[in-house]
């Protein structure tokens, strides 16, 4: 019977109206910077919402100019991310290991700590996380503020916030039976874990390192407070100083800049689809 | 498989990592301890005995599994959250940054140190007599000769030193010169070099063969807890604001200042300043304003958009793979791309519309703006949610209503809409709590902005409180920490106690496994 309404549906003229309406309003702006990034001036799409000419002038000055260290930047980027995305989610599987199938004194309240934890990102002890890595930086000039290292150390306390729900509520839904058989063969928790819990947690894995690299890669406010120098920037803060001071200059170059970086994070984005939107329904809220 | 994972190999695996750690932060606790920084020895020192406990006991499994996450989350996220809270307490702001002891310090060699008005100058030669430290000073102008021994200079008469070709005194009976590689190690010896001529003037060097003439305009006494100038007998007492200040005219200041304990006086500044508290209160109200009204029209854009798509029309996955773009796109970048494009000169907004709008410079547009900028980010993530929600709804549900009599549009407000929302409630609370600190979007497209409509010239008409804290501690001549941690613990609070309430509603807390 549902499918015989939905057949004669008389309202479903609405339904294309306003979804036609809503991809028009997501593609804006991903057509402007499309087009600003092969637009002959160097400033925004003026005047004109259709290509004259396309020229790839924007995407050469970004590889050449020296004052624009972008490679640099992306690589900062990359590297950064990777690495936070590594070691957060090892951090992470670890403990929603042990929160989902060790007993041990504490083990409630502890994650209910977490889930109150996690709701404050760290940045929001942004004054106590400087004056903290300042002194860092006397004893230890390279983990302290102004060092990579010491933004990625930043990072690493928020992972257990971030991830040990969404890596516990996986690992409660394999079957207990699996442990249970692998103890009476003997196995130590350890061997249990290595040996069993890590390749059956594969696909969560993947998606929480991917979210992780995601939100590493869009981190603005700890690494503008990190990173000074300009070498040293990530792409959010090199690109914000580059183009935020001055948009009618810069405009195309960071079109260009945008286009190059963001081409491989949606395809990877889009080939995870099918996870992603899993972790999401999950509860993670990417940032 | 066992084999190589077998007890043997495992541990060899476990000391070798075990003990580089251990040897790694040993050496990072010496540093510390080389630099006086005892709290970071001690917890260097806490970490390499419970990771060596924790690590070669066979007792605490679960220890061994949550140490490293525990550790990081103690030191980067509860210590800085704990010490958010401890600086909230203090006067901390640029010219109160250092402790009082450092900053007396500072007074009396810097401030309180003034050139003598002929601007005395000395050549100086370095060196030992016997094991003690020494320094000959000959005056450039009148060529008195000094030795400058143990804080004191003792003038010399002719005789008593060996003069150079240059007319520079370069020793004394037993003086031992330094050599040049001396030289180039003993800058704390040079720097420390301070020798009292008596009558608050004294001889500090300037650099490995030069000296010069001052005098001490500031003493301290530690009873009385006040500075003196000696030259005209000025009394500075302890304002209780960080700062010495003249007994007579509280007004003028002596610098550095300290960080001086107020306990609560950040907080109730924020409400009795009225410089502090028009603007914080507006920019709370927007903050709250903005997080909710920025939830309701994601969430309701994302669930038309569920439902427009719920029943199977043509090019379904096409038009899924194109809304959900924005969500993929890094944000930051988007929102560095819309702050262009709602630019007013250049912006495509403005061509499009073909009007002359600056979106960003006036407070209400602005407002609109950030607001429709985050639907645009924000709308795919609900849309994907909202379908989850309503294909979890049970199938019959809509059949078994239409039979009851209950018409299309009752179906959905009364019986689909609650459904829904009872299963995106968890959702729709972290994304406020997200957005309530959606630093960000506010800092990467409007900076705040437009300021200068609140008073004060801090705070802008966009601005969410964690931005206006940030710029508080940051963007400011000011760098006010205290006050920036101040608003940070109010903050805290906020978003605590919304998750606190939302937690005991949802009940996640009893279905915990």
């Amino acid at each position: 019977m549902s499918r015989h309404v939905a057949k004669r549906n008389p309202s479903s003229a609405w339904r294309h109206i306003f979804i036609i309406f809503m991809i028009v309003f997501a593609l804006f702006p991903i057509y402007t910077v499309l087009l600003s990034s092969v637009n002959g001036s160097g400033a925004l799409a003026t005047a004109s919402l259709w290509p004259k000419h396309i020229v790839f002038k924007n995407y050469t000055k970004l590889f050449n100019d020296a004052s624009i260290p972008y490679l640099r930047w992306v690589i900062n980027s990359i590297v950064l991310a990777t690495t936070n995305a590594i070691i957060s989610v090892l951090i992470g599987i670890f403990a929603s290991y042990a929160f989902s199938r060790l007993k041990f004194k504490g083990r409630k309240a502890s994650l209910r700590l977490l889930l109150l934890i996690q709701v404050f990102p760290n940045f929001l002890a942004l004054a106590a996380i400087y004056v903290i890595m300042e002194r860092i930086y006397h004893v230890y000039p390279h983990i302290g503020i102004g060092t990579t290292w010491g933004l990625l150390l930043v990072y690493l306390g928020g992972s257990m916030g971030a991830n040990a729900w969404l890596l516990k509520g996986f690992l409660d839904s394999i079957p207990m039976e699996l442990d249970e058989a692998a103890k009476i063969d003997g196995a130590s928790p350890s061997q249990i874990f290595w040996l069993i819990f890590m390749p059956l947690t594969k696909p969560i894995i993947v998606v929480t390192m991917l979210l992780t690299f995601i939100g590493t890669f869009n981190e603005f406010v700890l690494a503008s407070i990190f990173l000074q120098e300009v070498k040293a920037r990530t792409v959010a803060v090199g690109l914000e100083s580059f183009v935020g001071s001055n948009f009618g200059a810069n405009w195309g170059a960071f079109a260009a800049g945008s286009v190059v970086a963001a081409v491989p994070l949606v395809t990877l984005f889009l080939s995870l689809q099918r996870y992603i939107v899993g972790g999401v329904a999950a509860g993670s809220v990417k940032g | 498989m066992h084999k190589l994972f077998g007890s043997n190999f495992g541990l060899a695996v476990k000391l070798l990592f075990l003990s580089s750690f251990t040897a790694l932060f040993t050496w990072m606790a010496y540093l510390a301890i080389l630099k006086s920084e005892w709290a970071i020895a001690v917890v260097l020192i806490a970490i390499i005995l419970s990771a060596n406990y924790i690590y070669m006991s066979k007792k605490p499994v679960a220890g061994k599994f949550l140490l490293p996450g525990v550790v990081f989350l103690i030191l980067f996220m509860i210590v800085p959250v704990i010490y958010t809270t401890y600086m909230s307490g203090f006067i901390y702001k640029a010219g109160n940054i250092i402790t009082k002891q450092e900053a007396i310090h500072q007074i009396l060699t810097n401030t309180g140190m003034q050139p003598d008005e002929n601007n005395t100058t000395y050549d100086m030669v370095l060196g030992i007599v016997g094991t003690q430290y020494t320094a000959i000073f000959t005056d450039q102008t009148s060529h008195q000769v000094y030795l400058g021994q143990n804080g004191v200079a003792k003038p010399l008469t002719t005789g008593q030193y060996h003069l150079s070709a240059d007319g520079i005194a370069d020793s004394v009976p037993g003086f031992k010169p330094y050599s040049d590689a001396q030289l180039a190690t003993a800058d704390q010896q040079i720097a420390d070099t301070k020798d009292s001529l008596g009558n608050n003037r004294y001889i500090l060097a300037q650099d490995a063969q030069t000296a010069a003439l001052f005098i001490q305009t500031l003493t301290y006494n530690a009873k009385t807890n006040s500075l003196l100038n000696p030259v005209d007998g000025t009394v500075y007492v302890d304002g209780g604001k960080g700062y010495f200040v003249n007994k007579v005219d509280s007004t003028q200041r002596i610098l550095p200042g300290w960080r001086q304990p107020t306990w609560l006086s950040n907080y109730t500044s924020i409400f009795t300043n009225a410089k502090l508290r028009d603007p914080f209160i507006k920019v709370f109200l927007w903050t709250f304003a903005f997080a909710f009204i920025t939830v309701i029209m994601m969430f309701g854009f994302g669930l038309i958009l569920a439902i427009a798509l719920d029943k199977k029309i043509r090019f379904r996955n096409f038009y899924r793979a194109l809304l959900i773009l924005p969500y993929a796109m890094p944000s930051f970048m988007s929102i560095l791309i819309w702050a262009g494009m709602l630019n007013r000169d250049y912006g495509s907004v403005n061509t499009l519309l073909g009007h002359h709008i600056d979106w960003l410079g006036q407070v209400w547009l602005a407002r609109a703006a950030v607001l429709i900028v985050n639907l645009w980010l924000g709308f795919p993530y609900f849309y994907l949610i909202s379908t989850g929600a309503i294909q979890a709804l049970p199938g019959d549900l809509e059949e078994a209503a239409a039979i009851d009599g209950a018409s299309g549009p009752q179906i959905f407000w009364r019986i689909k809409l609650p459904l829904v929302l009872q299963i995106l409630s968890p959702m729709l609370i972290a994304s406020f709590a997200f957005n309530f600190n959606n630093f960000n979007l506010v800092y990467l497209l409007t900076r705040g902005g437009p300021t200068n409509v609140l008073g004060g010239e801090t705070a802008g008409g966009t601005d969410l409180l964690i931005t206006y804290a940030y710029k508080t501690a940051f963007a400011t001549n000011d760098q006010n920490y205290g006050l920036a941690s101040a608003i940070s613990v109010v903050v805290f609070v906020i978003v605590g106690a919304i998750s606190m309430w939302s937690l005991r509603r949802s009940k996640v807390l009893e279905d915990m496994r």
